[in-house]
């Protein structure tokens, strides 16, 4: 379902170059649940940015699906987000004006359903997260896991191909943290492809594969079971 | 370049979603942020049509008077080269069995002297207490009817139809009342110690050089913005006849008091009637002095200019709040961008909210303008010296500045939001410049 070939991320030029990630090759099947690990400064994000089109890989290939990413222009990435990715941001990234039902149902709308499917989709989501009972509150009055869980919510709402995660336990709690992995667990399951980054072992070792990188390179890949 | 349906869709689907953003960022902006930013925008709509209205005004409100205190709709005087309206007497008949026409005065005008002081004669080196002044003969149930001319009298009484041997004196020819008293203005004579009950004798001379002469005692002092009233002196119509040595049926002045917008036409059945030759004809609008026509001019170029500046500050104001709101935002503009949403559909959401802006204060300004300020403005005029300033706001007006203000507020809106849209959407998320 993705593969990459020589992946290579560096910023800077001349004496400032700094090479994040160092020809990584590597496919990931659809349906697992990788987990990415590493020290701080590994690339870990960097990859994961690379991954979801949010940020253009220096040199190497990265195939998602059938579609060779380099060669799609921004309007066309921001579309393939829209329709096949799913992102859950280490600090929620909730839109402050809208209630939690809106936040979920915004990529709907904008993928062309009416306001009313958008929000009966919306309200699916939230009740598999458990947060039917808080979907017109909006994010400021929701405590962290919440609005992570809401986060997971409009991440899988329109069931999106491959779901990114980007350190989503790093600002919780032990229990709310466990909540937001559990519910990655049962998406799993349910056969939804997860990439997700983390630093915390405890909750990399639930992760179906764990991808360790180290100043840019992969230094171990490892099934879980 | 051809549109395809898919494109058109798009495009709807964008300004949809921009329209829910919008409708939601600004039900729960705050209620104090959004008043302000409301309140400039009407301050700047204000600025737009109130200030440009007022500088018109000034000059409009003495066309007003100029109308309402002298010519009427239509105002008949001599043709050029002749000294009187011919065949007046016909022409007044005729008016005055006219359906549209609601009053009529028929005045005689004649040029004479004016001496303040009877019983003293002045030194060799003096100046005689003595002012030149058109004197004016009319019928004070007709003048009233036609401009309401008791509410000029500022000292004394009226004119009573009949009576003889008085006179009413405007207060520019007075030096106690004239506005011009404290100024130097060579050749300006005014009449000293002349007042309500005063003696004054009135010296008339035809064009033969037949002089008369006249004492006559001041009943009133009549005051107004309009030189008509008050540079002039007024006896009765009966009177002025007796003293005029010639030409006694004959008019000078026929001023018809009538529906304003049938004035064209009744200038056409007046020359219809009488020839096109026999004398000046013309609508109040036609009349007024082509002095008055070039401030006119000069306070609409003015008002424009100013009305431009207000159109750069209210662009400079949108342009700012909506940058301040789309920079303080830049994070979660990025995050959108990440989830798919359109960069189209987040302007478009900055644009709705800067349209609401513009709307909001356009109406509020279009309330106050026509429901305050117009209706406070006809009620309190501004004391202005040639006339009583009054707010010049027409419904087409208005609207057109509406419009300016909206493509203004549209594209001082957009840029911004493009500005920000377009930054790189990773760095937008992660808040690196």
């Amino acid at each position: 379902m993705i593969s990459v070939n020589k992946l290579v991320k560096r910023y800077g030029s001349g004496e400032l170059e700094l090479t994040v990630l160092r020809e990584l090759t590597f496919t990931i099947d659809e349906g697992e649940f990788v987990a990415i690990v590493g020290p701080s400064g590994a690339g870990k994000s960097t990859l994961l940015y690379q991954l979801s089109l949010l940020d253009d890989p220096t040199e190497g290939t990265i195939h998602l699906g059938e579609i060779e990413t380099s060669g799609l222009s921004e309007v066309e990435k921001t579309a393939f987000r829209l329709h096949n990715l799913g992102y859950v941001f280490q600090d929620y990234a909730l839109l402050p004006e809208l209630t939690a039902l809106e936040n979920v149902a915004l990529p709907m709308l904008m993928q062309g359903m009416t306001l009313p499917e958008a929000e009966k989709q919306a309200r699916e989501a939230l009740s598999r997260t458990g947060l039917g009972d808080r979907e017109q509150n909006l994010p400021s009055q929701l405590s962290g896991g919440q609005q992570q869980r809401v986060s997971i919510a409009r991440a899988i709402a329109h069931a999106p191909r491959i779901l990114f995660a980007d350190e989503p336990t790093a600002n919780l709690d032990s229990a709310s943290a466990r909540l937001v992995i559990e519910s990655f667990l049962e998406l799993h399951r349910e056969g939804q492809t997860i990439i997700m980054v983390t630093h915390e072992e405890e909750y990399a070792n639930m992760a179906h594969r764990v991808i360790t990188l180290k100043d840019g390179t992969i230094v171990s890949d490892e099934r879980q079971r | 370049m051809k549109v395809t349906v898919s494109q058109w869709k798009e495009f709807a689907r964008a300004i949809s979603v921009g329209w829910f953003l919008a409708v939601r960022q600004l039900r729960r902006a705050g209620k104090g942020t959004t008043s302000l930013i409301i309140f400039i925008m009407v301050l700047t709509f204000l600025n737009l049509v109130v200030v440009s209205g007022l500088l018109l005004g000034l000059i409009s409100g003495s066309f007003i008077q100029f109308r309402e205190s002298y010519s009427g709709e239509v105002i008949v005087t001599p043709a050029p080269q002749r000294d009187y309206i011919e065949n007046s007497s016909e022409l007044a008949a005729f008016l005055r069995d006219h359906p549209r026409v609601e009053a009529v005065s028929a005045r005689y005008r004649v040029g004479g002297q004016v001496l303040g002081t009877l019983s003293d004669l002045p030194e060799k080196y003096e100046r005689p207490n003595k002012v030149g002044a058109r004197i004016v003969g009319i019928d004070p149930s007709d003048e009233e009817a036609v401009t309401g001319f008791s509410r000029f009298v500022m000292r004394g009484e009226g004119l009573v139809e009949g009576e003889e041997g008085y006179i009413l004196i405007g207060s520019n020819l007075i030096k106690k009342y004239s506005s011009f008293a404290d100024v130097y203005i060579p050749g300006l004579d005014l009449l000293n110690d002349v007042d309500v009950g005063k003696r004054v004798r009135v010296t008339i001379t035809s064009a033969g050089g037949t002089t008369v002469s006249k004492d006559f005692i001041v009943k009133g002092v009549v005051k107004s913005k309009v030189d008509e009233v008050s540079t002039r002196m007024f006896i009765t119509d009966r009177e002025l006849k007796r003293l005029i040595p010639i030409n006694k049926e004959q008019y000078q002045e026929i001023a018809v008091k009538m529906d304003y917008a049938y004035a064209p036409a009744l200038v056409d059945e007046i020359e219809g009637f009488m020839g096109s030759s026999a004398a000046l004809v013309q609508t109040t609008d036609e009349a007024i002095p082509s002095f008055l026509r070039d401030i006119e001019t000069t306070m609409g170029i003015l008002g424009n200019a100013l009305s431009s500046i207000a159109l750069v500050v209210a662009a400079i104001t949108i342009f700012i709040v909506i940058f301040i709101n789309a920079v303080t935002k830049r994070k979660f503009i990025g995050i959108m961008k990440g989830i798919g949403i359109s960069p189209l559909a987040i302007e478009s959401s900055y644009v709705f909210q800067a349209i609401f802006y513009g709307v909001a204060g356009s109406i509020i300004g279009l309330v106050l303008t026509f429901f305050v300020l117009k209706p406070y403005f006809n009620a309190y005029p501004i004391n202005f010296p040639f006339s009583d300033g009054i707010l010049v706001a027409t419904p087409v007006g208005a609207m057109l500045r509406v419009g300016i203000l909206m493509i203004v507020t549209l594209a001082a809106g957009y840029i911004p939001a493009k500005i920000i849209v377009r930054k790189n959407t990773l760095d937008s998320i992660l808040g690196r410049q």
